[in-house]
């Protein structure tokens, strides 16, 4: 069975599609690389699948571990074992990251969080408000830290790999390999698709586009084409079969 | 020329500027009196637990119109702290008389003209000698365990040249009693270079209107910082203490108010800034639920040049029948000062909470999250103290969303 499988998923954002049609299964361990150019409805995926309520189902459904959690509200879609690195999380002045790190480490039985914290360099930043005056590294690198305290079955990032640099790339791709080994499922969205190179395996990439998922390929096909031809162009090639 | 009296008397039924006004001849006026505590009854404990107290710690406990003394008040001696009922220190200390009603005129309104007549001058006395840093926090608590009666206070603070001072006063009713009057007449000295931290937590009932009146005067290079929470449901407070600054004076204000039930909070303060290079900060929360109705008014007035001075007014609404006033006002009477304000009220953001929800968090556990953090603000007091504000904040915000 798979961890999660999209059936013919439709997304609305204010009553207008913005993803239509999709369908994807992935498995325990796996990772998927999501590509796409701006706009395309990537993190609007991404927040369909964690039932975020600004991402509303209009059609198809999500099926997680063989449970329809279509309709499931996104605080059980965690207990269940989803979680998602946002892309930009909102600025939470007063609330500290200590304080939300340690209610989450309650809830998911965290016993390492400080070792944790530590290894994802994150520990500077515990006693600040949450993502106040965070840079873009100190965002990302907070997100990998409150999703490794949820000890997921599935991970989504969403473009963990933008607006950081060359070391916090090293870090963010030592953290995919560490939920993939063990057998976490990671769905990864990129813009840039830098992140792919540092990682050892990746099991499938879809190309989004306009919506709809036009393309699915391994990435030894998909990504040479994708950074040589860029997205459109890149798909006619896919498509003529290279 | 009139008597003090003649001017109290005159001024019996003068309204107060803002807040509803109380007709007092309904409550009743108990005889006040001056007792040694060897032990608490239930009632007061009940009350002081409503605001993190804990019996063994207080230095004074008035309840009702009967201020007790207590083992701690004898243990702060230790640190040359003098802490003794208003009403004995005025019998027996010159200095106490020298102090009291000099910085808070009796005729100033109906609240203090009848605290001047009728108020007994119960209420705490302490005294800080120079130089003294005292390590522990000193621990008042007010508590009124009857129905229908007007409790007076009258405090007077003086912390001494290069004195340091943390004061914690709780004021609060036991469960069950339901109608009252408090009146609390405050007097805070802090003399050249010294420190006073004044922690005050409330927690009253809906039948209850609390009229503290305080004046504060802070001398070259002193600090007084206040930090002011109030939690509980009430039918009225009003409020407006006065801080006078002197050269290189600062002060720091924060008020921290969770309103709820149909109670009308008319909580402000002012920092007149005489001396120049005197601060002052305001800083208020307020998260407003049920039917509350909440003016948050600060105010900052510069006579000096090279002074500086900013207000913070945010509030929450936690419901549609509840509504927050901000009123700031910055008034500058020299060129060189720098006053700004800045007030903002809204909702709980829908993206701050389906972000936490995301993460686990319930609807109802997301917006206590949110509502405590709203409610953090780093008040420049002891982590003593600092952990028992908390303690507090956590049942507010708990409170709040529930």
């Amino acid at each position: 069975m798979p961890l999660l499988e999209l059936i013919g998923l439709s997304v609305c954002v204010d009553n207008k599609r913005i993803v239509e049609d999709a369908s994807l299964s992935l498995n325990s361990g796996e990772v998927h690389v999501i590509m796409g150019p701006n706009g395309s409805g990537k993190s609007t995926l991404l927040s369909a699948i964690m039932g975020l309520r600004n991402a509303r189902v209009c059609g198809g459904s999500i099926l997680f571990n063989g449970l329809d959690i279509t309709n499931t509200p996104s605080y059980e879609r965690a207990k269940l074992g989803i979680a998602l690195a946002h892309q930009s999380p909102p600025e939470i002045k007063g609330v500290r990251l200590r304080d939300v790190a340690s209610a989450m480490a309650k809830k998911y039985g965290c016993s390492d969080c400080t070792l944790l914290a530590k290894n994802l360099f994150v520990e500077p930043f515990m006693n600040r408000s949450l993502f106040v005056g965070f840079s873009g590294g100190e965002r990302k690198k907070t997100e990998l830290f409150l999703v490794m305290l949820q000890d997921p079955k599935l991970a989504m990032l969403d473009e963990p790999d933008s607006g950081v640099d060359v070391e916090s790339i090293e870090v963010i791709a030592r953290v995919i390999e560490s939920l993939r080994s063990r057998g976490t499922g990671v769905i990864l969205v990129t813009h840039t698709g830098a992140i792919t190179e540092k990682l050892s395996r990746i099991d499938k990439v879809h190309v989004l586009i306009d919506g709809r998922i036009a393309y699915t390929g391994s990435p030894d096909v998909v990504l040479p084409v994708v950074f040589k031809f860029g997205f459109r162009k890149g798909l006619e090639v896919l498509s003529r079969g290279v | 020329m009139l008597s003090t009296r003649e001017r109290a008397l005159s001024a019996i039924n003068k309204p107060a500027p803002y807040g509803p006004d109380i007709d007092l001849s309904k409550y009743r006026l108990d005889e006040p009196g001056v007792e040694e505590a060897s032990e608490l009854d239930s009632t007061v404990l009940n009350a002081a637990s409503r605001v993190g107290l804990e019996s063994t710690g207080l230095a004074y406990v008035q309840s009702n119109e009967r201020a007790l003394y207590t083992a701690m008040a004898k243990a702060l001696e230790k640190y040359s702290v003098l802490v003794l009922p208003t009403r004995e220190a005025l019998t027996r200390k010159p200095h106490a008389r020298s102090l009291a009603w000099k910085l808070l005129d009796p005729a100033s309104d109906k609240y203090t003209a009848y605290a001047y007549l009728y108020g007994g001058e119960l209420g705490y006395f302490i005294y800080v000698p120079p130089g003294i840093r005292v390590p522990i926090p000193i621990y008042t608590c007010l508590a009124i365990t009857t129905n229908n009666t007007i409790q007076f206070t009258h405090n007077i603070v003086y912390v001494d040249e290069g004195a340091e001072a943390h004061l914690v006063t709780g004021c609060a009713i036991p469960h069950g009693v339901k109608d009252g009057v408090h009146i609390g007449i405050s007097e805070f000295y802090v003399a050249r270079n010294a420190r006073l931290t004044f922690t005050m937590l409330h927690a009253w009932a809906e039948g209850l209107h609390v009229r503290p009146r305080t004046v504060v005067s802070v001398e070259e290079g002193g600090e007084y910082v206040s930090y002011y929470v109030t939690y509980s449901p009430v039918a009225s407070i009003q409020t407006y203490p006065v801080v006078y600054l002197g050269r290189n004076a600062r002060a720091y204000l924060a008020s921290i108010i969770a309103s709820s039930g149909r109670g009308v909070y008319d909580i402000g303060s002012k920092a007149v800034l005489e001396g120049p290079g005197s601060s002052a900060e305001s800083i208020s929360r307020v998260v407003a639920r049920d039917e509350s109705l909440v003016y948050t008014r600060a105010e900052l007035e510069a006579l000096e040049s090279d002074t500086r001075g900013h207000i913070e007014c945010l509030g929450l609404l936690l419901s549609p029948s509840a509504a927050i006033s901000s009123i700031p006002i910055i008034t500058s009477r020299k060129q060189g000062a720098i006053l700004s304000h800045e007030a903002a009220i809204g909702l709980i953001a829908d993206r701050e909470l389906d972000y936490l929800m995301s993460r686990g968090f319930t609807e109802e556990e997301a917006k206590a999250v949110l509502v405590r953090g709203f409610m953090n603000i780093d008040a420049p007091i002891p982590t003593s103290i600092k952990k028992q504000v908390d303690y507090i904040l956590d049942l507010v915000a708990k409170h709040a969303v529930g």
